[in-house]
């Protein structure tokens, strides 16, 4: 009927999977402490709330933003602009995102200081920026996705000679944190902004996607050239784990709303100044137009804010409370079942993933459906975390031994894979790592971690977004694939991406 | 031979629907004897001043393109609008316009239209505006001033003959936007020179305008 109530029903089935499966387990395997229950129920029913709100708010808000700047910039034709304006965005929008900084916080903590805070931001703001201009730069010259991610990869291979084992995993972390809930709609929108002027439908429709995995390559590498420069190769120190009084059931969503609330509007500032500066330099929109845009950036505020108000003081505590209690058990079948069940259903309800799958349907006109691509997602994460369980239980098995065969399958497959689905692979793997992942999942492995005495709760605990990261790259590949025979099969002409 | 080829004159159905809906009614309508359909995403605009202030106005409608024979393809449209219940408010809308010819996997020659057309004069009239991006709210608009009652926007690509350019390496086409309205015959000249007045459309450049009959309409209400 009218935009809101679709958009709640597509959010009731996506977050009711999570909601039901924690209750089943509240009944049978890890009953729940009734305050925290309760605060999971209530941490259901914000996401739902917000995660409705926050999706209209960047249909209507972030997205147009994004393709008028991508479109405008371009058409300035003056590399210098394109570069100049790549570099600023992806320097400001990264540097105001929340992930990053708490990133930032716990590797000063856990590294005595010896890398301040500040630094990684900086380093890592500037590795976003530099890779957003130069994918800015493919898309306008036209140079193949695969080729850009097999050189990255290959710096990415080459730099990880020479870090240490934890800095590995806080540079993978750091490319998840960054593609955050706010990031990646709005580097997809620039990204469509861009190829949606190109006069080749294939190419457009192919050079949309890719800029967010680009982007997100910067932040690996610039952790790694950082952690070679600065010679620090160990980590001391363990993470502080904020516990809040399990008694009292409203006083998380309490405590935690403003500083929620400060990080959103800090991660959402760049996005609005940006507008505003465009805005008065070139779009020249109408006060309509203005208007919608501005409500648009105040719906994302809100809903995220409730997003994450109950992701952080409803689901992150019974994350830990599931992990650690299916742990202690004798037998450890049910973990795995249980991390894949989990896997499964949480990627349902990461906000970025909405926004890609419905920007996949716009841009091939329906041709892939949301429901093919979140399928395949959901079972991807699901054995990634299914797989960083079992990585857990067996301190033989170290997260190399799975990202890099992982990354090699995933490069090796994008030279014949149809190039849409090479864009759009790489970049679910920054979606996928969303706010829900880093909180929920993040929040079950370490408490299966403190569980098992063998398990090192820091290192586990950062390399299973990196799991998340990278399994859809091959599993969304293997999805292009199944596309490809099944069009030939038909016998239609149809719309073979093989270039 | 299909005998349904003795047809002599084609009809083009286009249905408008729900996001989602497009293939299912692609799937019912070939049940139905339509031998193919070409789907589109277009977004419609929602009729409430509340939801158009907070910018809340844009739903995703699928288009859908059918051509076929005119007896089947009324027959078929009467069984969709049935099947998908057009009459109801919010469940789509579908029209039927004449084609002069059809080239495809099966081919419906032209017949001459003169004569046997002209006493069924049309009740509905399709206008049909091509813009520049960004402008087709203001044809929305244009068109709401002078009674129309909503409109479909599809986004498109293309150019005139002087219009490709290259950025870059990449060979440039302007962004347009195609809005469909369905129009009462009566009221079709107000919309259109409402149209026209507000783009300015008779500058070279700032767009087309064309006006088709309906012939059979469905899921219109007052």
């Amino acid at each position: 009927m009218n935009v809101i109530v679709p958009k709640l029903k597509e959010v009731l089935f996506s977050v009711l999977p999570i909601t039901a499966i924690v209750i089943l387990l509240h009944f049978t395997l890890t009953p729940l402490e009734t305050p925290q229950f309760v605060r999971f129920l209530i941490g259901a029913a914000l996401i739902i709330l917000g995660l409705t709100i926050f999706l209209i708010g960047v249909d209507i808000g972030i997205t147009p933003i994004g393709n008028r700047m991508g479109s405008t910039i371009v058409k300035s034709n003056k590399i210098w602009v394109v570069v100049v304006a790549g570099l600023l965005l992806g320097f400001f929008i990264s540097a105001a995102e929340p992930d990053l900084h708490i990133l930032a916080e716990q590797v000063d903590a856990v590294s005595a200081g010896l890398i301040t805070k500040t630094s990684i931001v900086l380093v890592v703001s500037l590795g976003i920026a530099v890779m957003l201009s130069l994918g800015m730069l493919r898309i306008v010259y036209d140079f193949p996705l695969y080729i850009t991610l097999t050189i990255l990869y290959g710096l990415i291979l080459l730099l990880s000679f020479f870090t240490s084992k934890e800095f590995m995993a806080v540079a993978f972390d750091a490319s998840g944190a960054t593609t955050g809930a706010l990031t990646v709609p709005f580097i997809l929108a620039l990204a469509i902004g861009v190829s949606r002027l190109k006069k080749n439908s294939k190419s457009s429709e192919k050079d949309s996607f890719g800029l967010v995995a680009i982007a997100s390559t910067g932040a690996i590498v610039a952790v790694m050239a950082m952690s070679i420069l600065s010679k620090t190769s160990k980590i001391a120190g363990a993470l502080e784990q904020g516990r809040t009084d399990p008694s009292s059931i409203l006083d998380p969503f309490v405590q935690t709303l403003p500083l929620i609330t400060g990080e959103v509007a800090l991660s959402l500032a760049p996005v609005l100044v940006l507008f505003l500066a465009f805005q008065f330099l070139w779009f020249k929109l109408s006060g309509a137009a203005v208007r919608k845009v501005l409500f648009g950036i105040l719906f994302a505020l809100i809903g995220l804010v409730l997003f994450l108000l109950g992701v952080n003081a409803g689901f992150m505590e019974v994350g830990v409370t599931v992990g650690y209690q299916l742990a202690s058990r004798e037998s450890h079948g049910y973990l795995i079942l249980v991390a894949f069940a989990l896997g499964m259903v949480t990627i349902l309800a990461e906000p970025a993933v909405h926004v890609l799958t419905q920007q996949i349907e716009e841009v091939t006109s329906g041709y892939v459906r949301r429901i093919a691509v979140m399928a395949t997602l959901a079972i991807a994460v699901a054995a990634a975390v299914a797989l960083s369980i079992v990585r857990i239980l067996v301190p033989e098995i170290q997260l190399w031994h799975y990202l890099l065969p992982g990354y090699l399958i995933a490069i090796g497959m994008s030279y014949f894979v149809p190039k849409l689905f090479v864009g759009i692979a790489f970049d679910s793997g920054g979606v996928a790592s969303g706010p829900m992942t880093a909180t929920f999942i993040l929040a079950f492995t370490q408490g299966a971690a403190e569980a098992i005495d063998t398990a090192d709760v820091l290192v586990d605990g950062f390399g299973v977004i990196a799991m998340v990261a990278m399994a859809p790259l091959i599993a969304l590949q293997a999805l292009g694939l199944i596309f490809r025979l099944k069009s030939k099969k038909g016998g239609v002409a149809g719309r073979g991406y093989a270039d | 031979m299909d005998t349904r080829i003795e047809q002599n004159s084609a009809e083009l159905i286009v249905a408008i629907v729900n996001f989602g809906s497009g293939s299912k009614l692609t799937r019912a309508a070939k049940r139905h004897g339509i031998r193919g359909a070409t789907v589109t995403l277009g977004r419609g605009t929602a009729d409430s001043h509340l939801l158009e202030f907070f910018g809340l106005s844009d739903i995703r409608k699928e288009v859908v393109f059918m051509a076929a024979g005119k007896e089947t393809a009324l027959q078929a449209l009467d069984a969709l609008s049935r099947e998908f219940e057009f009459h109801k408010p919010n469940h789509g809308i579908a029209f039927t316009t004449s084609l002069c010819g059809v080239v495809g996997t099966k081919s419906i020659p032209c017949k001459s239209l003169s004569g046997e057309r002209e006493d069924e004069e049309s009740m509905y009239h399709i206008i049909t505006t091509i813009v520049e991006k960004g402008r087709a709210e203001d044809v929305i608009e244009a068109a709401t001033k002078a009674g129309s009652k909503g409109g479909t926007i599809i986004n498109a690509r293309g150019s005139g003959i002087h219009e490709t350019s290259k950025l870059f390496s990449m060979e440039i086409e302007p962004e347009k936007e195609i809005v469909l309205i369905l129009s009462e015959a009566h009221a079709t000249e107000a919309i259109v020179a409402s149209i026209r007045g507000a783009l300015k459309l008779d500058e070279a450049g700032n767009g087309i305008v064309y006006v088709q009959s309906a012939n059979k309409t469905y899921g219109i209400y007052k």
